[in-house]
């Protein structure tokens, strides 16, 4: 593998991990003041408890994601200078506020942790809400400079340069408001899930059913909301996508031939040598439809762009496969939640806890493959037609060595932060009251 | 609004270099304390510094974000020519973070915490020292900026600019400089023995911290670079490496009469004094590479951009420092844990 294969392939390793430990620093704080506020209300000891050991969750998550997200900052520009240099004033609105947002969230994250016992209770209270809130703007801020990536403006390119520059126009680019929105909502219905599976997990174990009830209870709603709003969500980043980035759905489908009246695939095996798509179930006219709002609309396949243009097709399209299925399976899953809420026979049915047991990860799985959708599609494009990854790379070689040390690290810390987890579940089960 | 981005981008250095200075600096001085103060100063420093440690490492994404936004080109060359070092201070931030919220959010205590705090100790260490380096490495002359790869080396280009005794000399300093503020800090916060320990160390460190400086000076002017040469020519800035000297006396004095808030405020000058001697001689050629100067003010973005992110920052500015202002003032009066004092997981 070449340089710029071990940047990218290091860039896609660092986000990964980053946007896990972001996501749930982002929601987790929502369900710790839920929790919280039922302990103000209700004085029940098992909402404190829960609340307690929910932001030794948020501190440790919030932590590794703060961290991880500042190696990000630095290496947005160690491995991609010329893509910084160019565009780093561009999209340096987002950015700055994000920082701002960031901030905050931190300030306050400070006055909720150390403040029991210490601030006015409702003014700790809401503390642990403007964590939350501003852990979502710097989310939505975030997302929304890199939706630039996929629909630049607010700038002209003269002889390479980036003139007439508009940050706010950049900031406020087509594609910011679906990709915020899928990815928001993206973030809720994955941690809502898994920490809702993982309650699950221990209502199984029969290991303080009252409290992880509890538990499962405040997630889960979360969870099954957003899974819930995803789907729309969804339709309008594909017809979003359908209208700047014509390739990215191409390959999202692996749809080759131009047609009128295209049909969805669903599944099947790719071969791109020969630019066919085998053992599919395939949809009539669904693709045209979802993508265009016409069931005869014309959609442009892979064969009509030039080759140095594609992205790798197989990886876009298993990856849209596996976050359209598991979005399905968590809309399901949400619909048996509801009507649980009615049936209330079902909860004390294993099976019940079985499905939310075994979801507990998938949430994560479909938010890694969306961003698979998301960056690899847009290859081999940093800024999409503007300029190519391969222009963007660091001129320093050896990049191989900082890959495997990253790789490492991180590995070691996800480890430790799963064992961590572990020993607080531990703790609070062999708690009393 | 140019000059609006430059106070931002100067004030975020100042406090970075002030309180994740004096963060990194806690650690130094676990880690070179005996057993009994180690864990004493471990509660010390969860209670005074825990609500805002965060906070204060903050400043360097914010100063990294105003480079990147305002000064690309500028950014550029800090980012392509000190990728080894960076990286380094990266995984050093990383590894103090989590190892000071593993070990106390952990809900269980145990053998662990000696690799917790052992995690938390070195990289207290290392990472100010390869921070120290980068700077160096930027003042240096060292830096050697080209297209052409063909005819150097890997070391040559990335190694040889960082790694060599003057920014040695600046990595020992600026950790010198934090073990020194941090000790000073923790002074007006104990009490007893404790209190004395941090005494001690603080003077131990301002005497280091002077014998380092001193070297880093005499290192530069043996070997004519450029950056410390013209920095003992300038009236201005010997003036206020001289202020800053002078005032270790007052300093001394708020000391030892437990003056928290005056002793603050002398070294928060003392290191505003030290930023201002070292910049104010070469501003705005604030990197000195082997064939020229690059003139922080040439090629910033355009107008359009600065507007934008002087209001951005402006914005910013007026949420979060009433907010950071707060919360230092709420935890001020957090009781100072005693030899008695035991650390709860609870809380």
């Amino acid at each position: 593998m070449e340089n710029l294969d071990y940047a990218r392939l290091q860039m896609a390793f660092t986000l990964g991990f980053h946007i896990i430990f972001a996501c749930i620093g982002m929601v987790m704080p929502f369900f710790m003041v839920v929790s919280h506020k039922k302990w103000l209300n209700t004085r029940k000891p098992i909402y404190l408890k829960l609340t307690k050991a929910w932001q030794r969750g948020v501190a440790i998550f919030f932590v590794t994601g703060a961290v991880s997200g500042t190696a990000l900052s630095f290496e947005l520009g160690m491995l991609w200078p010329e893509f910084m240099k160019h565009a780093g004033p561009v999209i340096g609105m987002p950015f700055s506020l994000e920082g701002a947002a960031f901030f905050v969230e931190a300030i306050a994250l400070g006055f909720y942790l150390y403040g029991w016992k210490k601030l006015p209770e409702t003014f700790h209270w809401i503390t642990g809400i403007i964590v939350g809130i501003s852990g979502v703007i710097s989310g939505i801020l975030v997302v929304s400079a890199n939706a630039w990536m996929n629909s630049p403006t607010g700038f002209d390119v003269v002889n390479g340069a980036y003139v007439n520059i508009d940050p706010v126009k950049a900031f406020l680019n087509d594609a910011w408001f679906t990709q915020a929105l899928h990815m928001t909502l993206a973030a809720f219905a994955a941690t809502g899930f898994a920490v809702a599976g993982l309650h699950a997990i221990q209502i199984l174990r029969n290991k303080r059913p009252d409290l992880h009830k509890a538990a499962f209870k405040i997630a889960i709603v979360f969870g099954a909301v957003a899974a819930l709003l995803q789907p729309i969500s969804g339709d309008l980043s594909a017809k979003d996508v359908a209208q700047r980035q014509p390739v990215k759905l191409a390959a999202m489908e692996a749809h080759y031939e131009t047609q009128k009246g295209a049909p969805l695939y669903i599944g099947g095996i790719v071969d791109a040598e020969n630019k066919t798509v085998s053992n599919k179930l395939e949809i009539p006219k669904a693709l045209s439809f979802l993508a265009f709002g016409d069931f005869d609309a014309e959609v442009k396949g892979l064969n009509d762009f030039p080759e140095e243009d594609l992205p790798p097709v197989p990886v876009v399209h298993y990856a849209f496969q596996a976050m359209v299925g598991i979005g399905s399976l968590l809309m399901l899953a949400a619909l048996i939640y509801f009507i649980s809420l009615k049936k209330k026979s079902w909860l004390n049915n294993k099976k019940y806890w079985w499905l939310f047991a075994i979801l507990t990860p998938l949430g994560f799985v479909a938010v890694e493959a969306g961003w698979v959708v998301t960056e690899v599609g847009r290859q081999p494009w940093i800024v999409y037609n503007i300029m190519r990854t391969s222009e963007a790379v660091t001129p320093m070689p050896g990049l191989k060595f900082s890959f495997y040390l990253y790789v490492t690290v991180y590995a070691i810390l996800a480890a430790m932060v799963t064992w961590l987890m572990h020993r607080q579940i531990k703790v609070l089960n062999n708690s009393i009251g | 609004m140019l000059y609006v981005v430059l106070f931002f981008t100067f004030f975020s250095l100042f406090l970075y270099v002030l309180l994740g200075g004096a963060d990194f600096g806690a650690g130094i001085v676990e880690l070179f304390s005996s057993r009994e103060n180690k864990e004493l100063n471990k509660l010390t420093v969860y209670k005074v510094m825990g609500p805002v440690w965060e906070a204060n490492h903050i400043w360097l994404i914010i100063l990294i974000v105003i480079l990147w936004i305002a000064f690309p080109v500028y950014f550029n060359i800090i980012i392509i020519y000190l990728h080894i070092p960076l990286t380094l201070v990266l995984l050093g931030i990383t590894m103090r973070g989590v190892a000071f919220i593993f070990r106390h959010y952990d809900a269980v205590i145990d053998g662990t915490q000696v690799w917790y705090n052992r995690m938390f100790r070195i990289s207290s260490l290392i990472t100010p020292i390869f921070l120290g380096m980068s700077f160096g490495a930027l003042v240096s002359g060292k830096i050697v900026v080209t297209d052409d790869y063909s005819n150097t080396t890997f070391a040559e280009i990335f190694m040889y600019p960082w790694l060599n005794t003057f920014t040695v000399l600046t990595g020992l300093f600026y950790a010198a400089l934090c073990t020194f503020l941090a000790s000073t800090l923790l002074i007006g916060e104990t009490e007893g023995d404790i209190r004395k320990m941090y005494s001690q160390k603080s003077a131990i460190f301002t005497v280091v911290l002077v014998l380092v400086g001193g070297a880093v000076l005499f290192y530069g002017y043996w070997y004519d670079l450029v950056f410390i040469k013209e920095f003992l020519q300038n009236k201005i800035s010997l003036i206020a490496i001289a202020l800053s000297a002078l005032l270790l006396i007052p300093l001394w004095f708020a000391i030892t009469k437990q003056k928290r808030v005056q002793t603050r405020i002398y070294a928060g000058l003392q290191i505003l004094l030290v930023i201002f001697a070292a910049v104010h001689t070469h501003f705005p050629r604030l990197i000195i590479t082997s064939t020229s100067e690059v003139n922080m003010l040439e090629n910033t973005a355009p107008e359009s951009v600065m507007y934008v992110l002087g209001i951005s920052l402006i914005i910013g500015g007026g949420i979060i420092l009433p907010g950071l202002f707060h919360l230092m003032k709420s935890f001020n009066m957090i009781r100072i844990p005693s030899r008695s004092g035991k650390h709860t997981a609870e809380d």
